[in-house]
């Protein structure tokens, strides 16, 4: 516990914040997928799942690096299981089919996640450089079903735009468009290796060099982007889940 | 209308529709009746005339006087019989005598057709019906009364008249209504009891033939009739559950959207069709799944209103049919 508190004293103030925000957005959502219908809770499980991929952070045990790489990995499982479910809710607004159940979707994420923890149990220890590229694949994945989401929710939102719900899906739309620039800007920085983890790693490397400081305009931009954008999306999902929570009332 | 003599009755208002032609004429026929039996319905009247057991004639009239005899009157007696679902028969012995006079009656040589009294010499008549040694019956009739004189061989057997329950011997009644203005007169003339008992048109006709045709016409009439109620009646139910379905997707339209046509369009295929909406238990797995769907699209609030709307609606229409 002292080794949690010494930790929170010595993050960076905004992403503690962001961290507290990603929790309240977690807490909401995971608390929005037990009181409905089953077709939100890949939804809301995979908004949950976000929180644990930030809190990273505050982690008491975050130097391990296979548990590193295991936030990393749960990041990239949250972003599936929310579009597994905006698709779901997609076919739903076409066919009027619900299927499933919600036990099976919380023990599938269990068993993705048990799955995942064992694939770095049994490889060996990830470099600092390996935890680097499973971040970028992270950020990858998520950039691009970032925006296969706006496009579904749009979809959706034509859909069933005279029913109740509708506005909640313009509110998903926006929490996907800060999404997509938080982990867009954090991809591009990680391309073109200006992110902090290969200037950590490169100290490290003397045959390695960076361009770091030709560029520190669009560096500079690219991170306050990063940094103000994970803000805006762990508050907009909170007030997302809470938003529709009133609809749904 | 017919108006004959009663003579003996054996059996009065039977039910015809509990009777079967061909048994009636059985029985009638093989007891060696002599008679007639008439059979009362709505629109005609039959009348069978008995010579010993044998059918020796058949005639119908109906409401408007038109008359039919022989195998047309059995063919139409079959269907009345089988089809008019009321009636009433009545079986009267009468002597050998009456029987030819009936017959002379019903189905005799018309001598003279509605003449005027006035303008004839009732006297001459008298005489050359006795002269001739005439078998048959004479009407005396105005608008509205009637008797009759029966005479055999020229000599009168007795008279007849409305509310007669018998042949009479006295003749003032007769005489009273020939006195009457504008009294008319017809005179049939027969064949002598021996020649009528020559005819036998049970012999002539297949009567279990025709009974058992008109049975089965009607019967194919019934089946037709109802196979067409039951296709009106399919329609109709059609129709309703059409509506019905309507006024559904227009209540979860109102709450959840346009969607909600869809919603319930699939909820419906799912359940059997829009039978489901008259059917209980359908009806609840129904609701279930439109409050399943409604869930991920509007409040709590509105799908309560909603159910209760619809619950409601069905209730209504479920009374109604």
């Amino acid at each position: 516990m002292e080794k949690f508190f010494e930790l929170l004293t010595h993050m960076n103030p905004f992403d503690l914040v962001q961290v507290i925000f990603w929790g309240m957005a977690g807490a909401i959502s995971f608390y929005f997928s037990m009181g409905n219908a089953r077709v939100w809770t890949s939804i809301s499980i995979g908004f949950f799942l976000i929180f644990l991929s930030q809190a990273y952070g505050i982690n008491p045990w975050g130097h391990y690096q296979k548990l590193t790489a295991f936030h990393y990995i749960v990041g990239t499982v949250a972003i599936m299981m929310i579009t597994h479910g905006f698709l779901e809710y997609y076919v739903f607004c076409r066919t009027f089919e619900i299927s499933g159940n919600k036990l099976i979707v919380y023990l599938s994420t269990l068993g993705i996640l048990a799955a995942s923890g064992v694939f770095l149990m049994i490889n060996p220890n990830p470099s600092p450089n390996t935890i680097r590229n499973i971040r970028m694949v992270e950020n990858a994945i998520w950039v691009f079903l970032c925006v296969m989401n706006i496009e579904l929710v749009r979809k959706i939102y034509l859909a069933i735009k005279d029913s109740d719900i509708s506005k909640g899906f313009i509110a998903f739309g926006l929490v996907f468009f800060f999404i997509f620039l938080w982990k867009g800007s954090e991809l591009y920085l990680q391309i073109f290796q200006w992110d902090q983890d290969w200037q950590d790693i490169i100290a490290l490397m003397s045959d390695e060099s960076t361009d770091f400081d030709q560029y520190p305009a669009r560096i500079q931009f690219s991170q306050e982007v990063r940094r103000y954008a994970g803000l805006l999306s762990g508050i907009s999902v909170g007030g997302t889940f809470t938003y529709i929570y009133r609809l749904l009332k | 209308m017919f108006l004959l003599p009663k003579g003996n009755p054996l059996f009065e208002n039977l039910a015809v529709t509990k009777l079967k032609l061909p048994d009636v004429l059985l029985k009638l026929s093989t007891g060696g009746f002599t008679g007639y039996s008439s059979f009362v319905f709505q629109t005609s009247t039959v009348i069978l005339v008995f010579e010993a057991g044998k059918l020796v004639s058949a005639l119908l009239e109906d409401r408007n006087g038109k008359r039919q005899n022989g195998f047309e009157a059995l063919s139409a007696l079959a269907e009345l019989m089988v089809s008019s679902g009321s009636g009433a028969m009545n079986v009267y012995k009468l002597s050998k005598d009456l029987t030819m006079c009936i017959h002379a009656l019903l189905e005799g040589e018309t001598l003279y057709k509605a003449q005027e009294l006035k303008l004839i010499d009732i006297n001459s008549l008298l005489g050359k019906v006795k002269n001739d040694r005439m078998n048959g019956c004479l009407r005396i009739y105005t608008e509205e009364h009637s008797a009759m004189i029966f005479y055999k061989e020229g000599n009168p057997l007795g008279f007849f008249h409305d509310g007669s329950g018998d042949i009479e011997s006295s003749s003032s009644e007769s005489q009273k209504i020939a006195g009457l203005p504008g009294a008319k007169i017809d005179l049939y003339a027969t064949q002598s009891v021996e020649e009528i008992m020559g005819i036998n048109l049970l012999e002539v006709a297949n009567i279990q033939k025709i009974w058992d045709a008109t049975v089965a016409l009607h019967q194919s009439e019934i089946d037709r009739t109802n196979k067409e109620r039951q296709e009106r009646d399919k329609k109709a139910a059609t129709l309703r559950l059409a509506e019905l379905e309507e006024q559904v997707k227009v209540i979860v339209g109102e709450y959840v959207g346009k969607v909600g046509r869809g919603i319930v369009d699939k909820e419906l295929s799912e359940n059997g069709g829009n039978s489901c909406l008259i059917d209980e238990a359908a009806f609840a797995k129904f609701l279930s799944g439109i409050e399943r769907a409604a869930k991920l699209l509007i409040s709590g609030t509105n799908i309560k209103a909603m159910m209760e709307k619809l619950a409601s609606t069905i209730t209504i229409a479920r009374s109604d049919s």
